[in-house]
C-alpha cells in the first residue's frame, strides 16, 4: 500500500468514525441548536424592531442569519480542540499514534469531521431560520456554496483549536481559551453588524479575522446575491485553512510529549 | 523479537529510562515489574516509536524502530495503561476502527472482529455504546481491538489495573492463551507481584529508570537463596547487630523490621533469637516465609513494592474517575 492511499483511507476512517459518534447521540445537534435560535428570536428580535443598525435594503434578521450560522461552526469547531485534549488524557490518543496510519492523517480526519458536521448543525438552523419565517435566498449554486464555505470555516477553526490545544495543553486551559477567543471572534467580525460601523482598530481586527470572510460569504450566497466579493473570501479562507493545518499537524504531537 | 541497547529517555533534566538494556524472545511474556514512576511506561512508548528516546537503540523483529516507526507499529498492537476505547461508539466499531486504521483487508474484517469479540468473551454486547461497559469489560474490549490486527508482538501497560480479583484471573488466562495459541510476544509491565510470578516466563525488575535484574520468577526467588525471617525489634542496634554476625540481610531496616535470608528458617530462627539476645538485644516478634518476588525486589530496588501502594490506589481512582467522567 502507497504512502498516499494509506493517508487517504487514514483520513476517511476517522472523519467516518468522528460521524459514526455523532449519530449515536443526535441530540447534540439539536442541544446546539437552542444558542443560535435565541440568537435570531431574541436578539434579532429586538435589534430588528430598534432599526438602529444600517442593513440596506434587508431586513436585520437577514443580515443575522449568515453571523448565527458562522457563529455555530466556531462552537462546533472550537470542540475539537477540547476533545483532543481530553483523548490524550485517556489512552486514546496514543492508541491512535500506535497505529501504522500518518500521524498527520488523524489531524486532517478530525478537520474534515469538524467541516462535516458543521454541515448538518447547519442545516438545522437554516431549518429553523426559514421556519421564522427569515427570507433566505436558495438555488442550486448558492446551497453548494454555503456548503463549501461552512466546510471550509469548519476545518479552518478546528485546526486552530487542535492547534490551540497541543500549546496549552490541559483541559482547563482549552476550556479557559474556548470561552476567551470564540465570542472575541464573533464580535470582532461582521457578523451582528456592519463592518462600516466599527472603529477603526477593531475594523482592523475584523480583516484579519478568518470569520469575516465565512460571514460575508454566507451573506453574499443568502442574503444579497452579490457574488462580488467572493472568490476574494474563498481565497481568504482557502489560504487561512490551509496554514492553520499545516501549524496544528506540525504541533499537534506536543500534546502528548 | 524485540531488543533494547543501552535506552535512555530525558524529560528536561530529568532522566525516566537510565541505560535501559534487555531481549525478549519470540512467544514470551516479558513482564517489567516496577513502582510508580519507574519508568515502565515511557519505556514502552520508546519501543512503540511515540516519543524518541534520548539516546540508545530499540529493535522490533529486527526492524530498527527509529529509522522504520510505521513498520513497527504495523506489528504490534497496544493496550495503554488508561481507558483507550472510545465510549461514544460500540464495541463492534471500536474493533472496526481499528481493523480499518490497520489496513486488515476487507474481507477478513468481519470473521476478525468476530472471533476477537468471541475469544474476549464480549460478542453478545457487541452493538453497546462502550460506556455502558464494566471496568472489565473495557479492558478485554482494549485487548480484542489490538486482536483484530494479529499482532506478533503486544504491549500492555498494566493490564489487570483497577480490576477485581476475577476479572483480573480472567484477563490473566487470555494473555496466556494469547501466547500458547498465537504463538504472541507478550511484554507487559505491572507493580502487581503476584501478577508477575503467575504470568510472565521472565521480569526484569525496574526501579528509578534502571533494571536492577532480569530473570524467570523462580530464579530470581531461587537466587535470593532460602527463606526470609523477619525479625521486629525496638532495638536500633538490631540491624548492624546481624550484620556483623555474618547474616544475608536484605535492606537498612524500615520502622524496626530486619529481613535476613537463610537456608532453614525452622532450625535457624532459634540460634538467632539466642545469638541476638547474647548481645543483649530483645526482639518483639519473629516470623518466617518463603522468599516471594517481594523480597528479591526489596533486595534488588531497596524499597517493598507494596509501599508504593497509596499512589497504586491514587491512579485505581483516578481510572475509576475517567470512566464516571464520560457516562
Ligand atoms: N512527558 C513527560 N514529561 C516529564 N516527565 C515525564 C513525562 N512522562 C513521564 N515522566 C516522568 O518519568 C517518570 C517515569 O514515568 P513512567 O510513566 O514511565 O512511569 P511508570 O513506571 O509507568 O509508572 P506508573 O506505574 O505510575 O505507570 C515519572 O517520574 C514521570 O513523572
Ligand atoms: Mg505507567
Amino acid at each position: 500500500m502507497t504512502a498516499a492511499t494509506r493517508m487517504i483511507s487514514g483520513i476517511l476512517t476517522i472523519t467516518e468514525f468522528e460521524l459514526r459518534k455523532v449519530f449515536h447521540d443526535s441530540s447534540q445537534v439539536f442541544v446546539r441548536a437552542i444558542q443560535p435560535l435565541l440568537w435570531l428570536v431574541v436578539f434579532g428580535g429586538v435589534f430588528g424592531r430598534l432599526r438602529v443598525l444600517p442593513t440596506g435594503s434587508y431586513s436585520y434578521l437577514q443580515f443575522l442569519t449568515p453571523g448565527v450560522l458562522a457563529q455555530s461552526v466556531i462552537f462546533i469547531a472550537v470542540f475539537y480542540g477540547i476533545t483532543l485534549v481530553w483523548e490524550r488524557d485517556f489512552g486514546l490518543l496514543n492508541k491512535l499514534l500506535s497505529t501504522p496510519i500518518p500521524h498527520s492523517s488523524i489531524i486532517l480526519g478530525k478537520t474534515f469531521a469538524a467541516g462535516a458536521r458543521s454541515i448538518l448543525q447547519a442545516v438545522l438552523i437554516f431549518l429553523l431560520a426559514l421556519a421564522i419565517g427569515i427570507q433566505l435566498h436558495i438555488d442550486v449554486v448558492s446551497v453548494l456554496g454555503v456548503v463549501l464555505v461552512i466546510v471550509l470555516s469548519g476545518m479552518c477553526f478546528s485546526s486552530l483549536s487542535i492547534f490551540l490545544a497541543s500549546m496549552l495543553k490541559t483541559r482547563e486551559r482549552m476550556m479557559g481559551i474556548g470561552q476567551a477567543i470564540t465570542m472575541p471572534l464573533f464580535f470582532a467580525s461582521s457578523a451582528i453588524y456592519p463592518m462600516d460601523l466599527m472603529p477603526t482598530w477593531l475594523k482592523v481586527v475584523a480583516i484579519a479575522n478568518p470569520l469575516s470572510y465565512t460571514v460575508d460569504a454566507l451573506r453574499a450566497l443568502l442574503v444579497t446575491g452579490d457574488y462580488s466579493h467572493l472568490p476574494r473570501d474563498l481565497a481568504v479562507l482557502t489560504l487561512a485553512t490551509t496554514a492553520l493545518i499545516c501549524l496544528a499537524t506540525t504541533s499537534f504531537k506536543r500534546i502528548v510529549d | 523479537m524485540i531488543e533494547v541497547i543501552s535506552l535512555t529517555k530525558r524529560f528536561g533534566n530529568f532522566t525516566a529510562v537510565d541505560s535501559v538494556s534487555f531481549r525478549v524472545e519470540k512467544g514470551e511474556v516479558f513482564g517489567l515489574l516496577g513502582p510508580n514512576g519507574a519508568g515502565k511506561t515511557t519505556t514502552i512508548r520508546c519501543l512503540l516509536t511515540l516519543i524518541k528516546p534520548t539516546s540508545g537503540q530499540v529493535r522490533v523483529s529486527g526492524i530498527d524502530a527509529l529509522r522504520d516507526p510505521q513498520q513497527v507499529r504495523q506489528l504490534c498492537g497496544y493496550v495503554p495503561q488508561e481507558v483507550s476505547v472510545d465510549g461514544d461508539l460500540t464495541g463492534y466499531e471500536n474493533l472496526l476502527l481499528y481493523a480499518r486504521l490497520y489496513q486488515v483487508p476487507r474481507k477478513l474484517r468481519k470473521k476478525r472482529i468476530q472471533e476477537a469479540l468471541e475469544f474476549m468473551g464480549l460478542a453478545d454486547r457487541a452493538n453497546s455504546l462502550v460506556k455502558t461497559y464494566s471496568g472489565g469489560m473495557m479492558r478485554r474490549l482494549e485487548i480484542a481491538q489490538v486482536l483484530v490486527n494479529q499482532p506478533r508482538v503486544l504491549f500492555l501497560d498494566e493490564p489487570s489495573i483497577g480490576l477485581d480479583p476475577a476479572a483480573k484471573r480472567m484477563i490473566w488466562d487470555y494473555i496466556v492463551r494469547l501466547r500458547d495459541d498465537f504463538d504472541t510476544t507478550i511484554l507487559l509491565t505491572t507493580h502487581d507481584m503476584l501478577e508477575a510470578d503467575e504470568l510472565c516466563d521472565r521480569i526484569a525488575i525496574m526501579n528509578l529508570g534502571k533494571i536492577a535484574v532480569t530473570g524467570s520468577p523462580q530464579e530470581l526467588k531461587t537466587h535470593l537463596g532460602g527463606d526470609v525471617v523477619s525479625i521486629t525489634s525496638k532495638d536500633s542496634n538490631c540491624f548492624g547487630v546481624l550484620q556483623r554476625l555474618g547474616y544475608r540481610l536484605l535492606s537498612p531496616s524500615h520502622d524496626g523490621v530486619c529481613d535476613l535470608v537463610v537456608q532453614n528458617g525452622e532450625q535457624e530462627i532459634p540460634r538467632i533469637l539466642d545469638e541476638l539476645k547474647q548481645h543483649g538485644i530483645t526482639t518483639n516478634s519473629v516470623s518466617l516465609k518463603r522468599a516471594t518476588l517481594d523480597d528479591v525486589f526489596l533486595k534488588y530496588a531497596g524499597v517493598r513494592i507494596e509501599e508504593g501502594d497509596t499512589t497504586w490506589k491514587h491512579a485505581r481512582l483516578t481510572r475509576r474517575t475517567i470512566r464516571k467522567l464520560r457516562q
